[in-house]
């Protein structure tokens, strides 16, 4: 070999070995350093000008979140497809994600998106759910976190705290930036033709099927006759909390304030069952159920009526009537209104919708251990240092008297 | 998956914990400690002369193992961490791999560049590649997300867990593949020519896939449409480089005899079928419905697994047999191969079919805990699955370490191996003589 294309082929090596490092500075460039001055960018254009930080607490707990691996089951990024759109809500924008670092995007998700996990179950919902998740949902695969805890639901160390302060910071900063957050952000992207972005903009925020809702808005039901169905759902769902026969004693809802109602003391109007199972109940760990079909949600309230248990109630002399009914217009419209149907004028000053009775009807049993204990973690108080006992009865069965059975049709 | 109560009320055993160790084990303490044995027998070879230093090589093994992989896994199950996945270290533990990268750069590579780059074979470029460019791209992966926030972080930490695989990984599997075959057939490669056509388009398009782990999220879509066509031709490149390694393995036959160049070939088949794989996934309308699901949990453990790691146990067990006071346990890792083969394809078919499941459902209204019920069949099969696998590596455990001492060497004399007729390449041939020497 001649001396020439030795050395020509040292020059080609010389010349490979130099692409090589440009290689690797291009993807660098164009997969790194490029996007990320699109999306500083995109950020600043259409984020908002004092976004809420994080909170201390959360800013810990998002700390919690990363040391237990929670991003390898759950990730944080609702895509710019239809399907996420549908499941999760709106996809994350850049500036969203500005407070992450480092990020929690992840890469699977054997449990759902929490990139809007922000608002969609209450506090002793997550507690319970972290410390025990097969208690509040049967078929979950999530491992229990029980060193956030000393020993019990109801013990949550500081750690759990941060956690699920953090949880409920997600997906905030943008529902808290609201409509006109909205409005400057589709402003400032100035994108009508970039059908990706547009996305982000279409659509509920947060999609969560179990979010409860404070409206009592909800389609009727389709009429389904097929209790067994209605049992099986039942079982599945509900029974964590409230119970296998019902009686609002289930595991699950052992730690939950207000606690599960007890079903078999109640009758419940179809109407007030298709708008539990649609909304939730706003302030209560009871979730909603839209994910489910209408003819299941019909199912279960059929299974759910099936387990009121009919009890023999008091007769009661007229004089009682009267003075049930003074006594409530005189202790309790302000919240359940005059006709009972839960729309006092106090009503929307509470964080909980106060009951409808048109729409259910206790039994006056339950009724008086309502009135006589209260109903913790609502605003509803025990009545026993106002009333006597003779109010207490009069006004248990006067409550009663509201209910409209299967003639309430339409939401109040 | 199967028993989520395991050990709940143990932080350090809990499943997000032991996750962070199983990823950084796999990457660091498995790949990586089997990757730097196999230099030892590898780099000497094909430089013709031995390694920098003995005492350098007990530092970096001290270093690797003592401070890099015990306290990396203590610290992660401690909760001492970073949240990013095939990062999983703290940072302290970080630079301490980058010292070592550095020490191993300094052992393996010099020899290299004494010798003349222009007389280089394919394996020795591989293996500068790769411990040259991994040094450039770990702290990239590792430090940059630390410091750049939100969705610009998740782009560098996409470039990095496709860098971990394409400059790392990949780079020393196929160094490997590309080291078994000829010493073990004693034939050239079929083409040098494709065998560097296919080193330069793997370097070239691998550090370009990085997006594609996070399409349709808010990461520019051309960053996006770009990873995803550098994603196709690789898979075009992959199927190059393996055609260009069957043709050097023909005359083995399917199932060839030499147990080395047995694992190196059911290598470059999974390679084959993970890479075209890749390249389908990362397609958007196919990535849509498989992404987050056990498809791409299937797709890495064909990656780390069936590619990486049985190119790794086929070099031990080549570098192995050459020992002559080793032990070797012939019908142990007969039995690792059958192993590792079955779990493999086991788990694969079964996280495949696990992910058509869960994303087709998730495209329906199905609640979402419909698709965790839908899956549990298949976690069951998974979990037999691994602890076939299981066995197969503790199988190659003892086949490595019990039996005669020396049987491999005899099994390696005797001729064994799939060619009778000794034709060695020139290169190898002077290498060889050298050790021998």
């Amino acid at each position: 070999m001649t001396d020439r294309p030795q050395r020509a082929l040292r020059m080609s090596y010389i010349v490979a070995s130099v692409a090589g490092v440009v290689f690797f500075a291009m993807s660098v460039g164009l997969l790194g350093l490029w996007p990320k001055r699109v999306l500083d960018a995109q950020a600043k254009a259409m984020g908002p000008e004092y976004a809420l930080p994080l909170s201390d607490s959360a800013r810990r707990g998002r700390h919690v979140y990363s040391r237990e691996g929670c991003a390898y089951c759950h990730t944080q990024q609702v895509r710019y497809l239809h399907a996420d759109m549908a499941r999760f809500g709106a996809p994350v924008l850049a500036w969203e994600t500005r407070p992450d670092t480092p990020h929690l995007w992840g890469t699977r998700r054997i449990g759902p998106d929490l990139a809007r996990a922000g608002g969609t179950r209450p506090q002793d919902w997550q507690f319970a759910h972290l410390f025990s998740p097969r208690a509040m949902v049967p078929d979950s695969v999530m491992p229990p976190y029980r060193a956030l805890f000393d020993g019990a639901p109801r013990r949550p160390r500081q750690e759990a705290r941060d956690l699920v302060a953090y949880l409920e910071s997600l997906g905030r900063a943008r529902e808290l930036d609201g409509p006109d957050g909205e409005k400057r952000a589709r402003e400032g992207c100035n994108c009508p033709d970039d059908a990706m972005t547009q996305m982000a903009f279409g659509g509920t925020l947060n999609a969560h099927p179990a979010r409860a809702r404070r409206s009592h808005e909800a389609a009727s039901l389709p009429l389904v006759n097929d209790l067994p169905r209605g049992q099986r759902l039942f079982a599945r769902h509900c029974a964590t909390c409230h119970g296998a026969d019902g009686a609002g004693d289930g595991v699950g809802g052992a730690t939950l304030r207000p606690r599960p109602r007890n079903l078999t003391e109640h009758e419940y109007s179809t109407a007030r069952l298709a708008d539990v199972l649609w909304n939730g109940v706003f302030g209560a760990a009871m979730p909603a159920w839209r994910d489910h079909s209408p003819e299941d949600r019909a199912a279960m309230a059929q299974a759910v009526r099936a387990l009121a248990v009919p009890q023999q109630e008091p007769n009661l002399p007229p004089h009682m009537a009267e003075l049930g009914a003074r006594t409530y217009a005189a202790n309790c419209v302000q919240c359940h209104g005059v006709r009972g149907d839960g729309d006092g004028p106090a009503a929307a000053e509470l964080p909980m919708a106060p009951v409808s009775f048109r729409r259910q009807r206790p039994s006056v049993a339950h009724a008086i251990e309502v009135l006589r204990n209260g109903i913790d973690g609502t605003s509803m108080a025990p009545w026993t240092s106002r009333l006597t006992d003779a109010e207490l009865l009069a006004v248990a069965d006067y409550v009663r008297g509201f209910y409209a059975g299967a003639l309430e049709t339409s939401p109040p | 998956m199967i028993l989520p109560d395991l050990g709940r009320d143990v932080a350090w055993l809990s499943w997000g914990r032991l996750r962070y160790a199983h990823t950084q084990g796999i990457l660091l303490g498995w790949l990586g400690n089997a990757f730097l044995a196999f230099l030892y027998h590898g780099v000497p070879i094909l430089t013709g002369r031995p390694v920098t230093s003995r005492k350098l090589g007990l530092w970096l093994f001290g270093i690797w193992n003592c401070a890099i992989m015990a306290p990396g896994w203590i610290l992660v199950l401690a909760g001492i961490s970073q949240p990013l996945e095939w990062a999983e270290f703290p940072l302290v533990v970080d630079a301490l791999v980058m010292l070592a990268l550095g020490l191993a750069a300094v052992q393996f590579l010099p020899g290299f560049f004494a010798r003349g780059v222009e007389s280089l074979y394919v394996s020795s470029w591989y293996i500068i590649g790769a411990l040259v460019f991994t040094l450039f791209a770990y702290p990239m992966g590792n430090l940059v997300p630390e410091f750049v926030a939100g969705a610009s972080g998740a782009a560098f930490s996409g470039l990095w867990i496709h860098d971990a695989i394409g400059l790392f990984v990949t780079p020393l599997a196929l160094a490997i593949i590309y080291f078994v075959i000829p010493a073990s057939t004693r034939r050239p490669v079929y083409s040098h020519f494709l065998s560097m056509l296919g080193f330069w388009l793997l370097f070239f398009l691998y550090p370009l896939n990085g997006t594609h782990h996070y399409i349709f999220s808010v990461i520019p879509m051309p960053a996006q449409v770009g990873a995803v066509a550098a994603s196709a031709l690789l898979g075009v490149t992959v199927v190059i480089v393996v055609t260009n390694l069957f043709l050097s393995m023909r005359g083995a036959g399917w199932l060839p005899r030499d147990p080395g160049l047995r694992f190196v070939a059911a290598s470059t088949l999974f390679y084959l079928v993970v890479s075209v794989q890749g390249a389908l996934q990362a397609q958007m309308a196919v990535n849509q419905t498989v992404h987050f699901t056990d498809w791409v949990v299937g797709h890495s453990h064909m990656a780390m697994l069936g590619f990486a790691s049985f190119a790794a146990a086929g070099g031990l067990v080549h570098a192995w047999q050459r020992i002559a006071w080793a032990r070797y346990n012939a019908r142990a890792i007969r039995w690792a191969f059958w192993l590792l083969v079955v779990g493999m394809v086991t788990m694969f078919v079964d996280l495949t079919a696990a992910g058509v499941v869960q994303g087709l459902m998730w495209q329906t209204a199905a609640p979402w805990i419909d698709s965790i019920v839908a899956t549990r069949p298949f976690w069951l099969v998974r979990t037999v699955s691994g602890l076939i696998l299981a066995a197969g590596f503790v199988s190659l455990l003892l086949g490595l370490t019990t039996g005669p001492v020396g049987a491999g060497r005899r099994e390696v004399d005797r001729g064994d191996g799939s060619e009778p007729q000794p034709v060695v390449t020139p290169r190898l041939a002077s290498a060889a003589a050298m050790e021998a020497s």
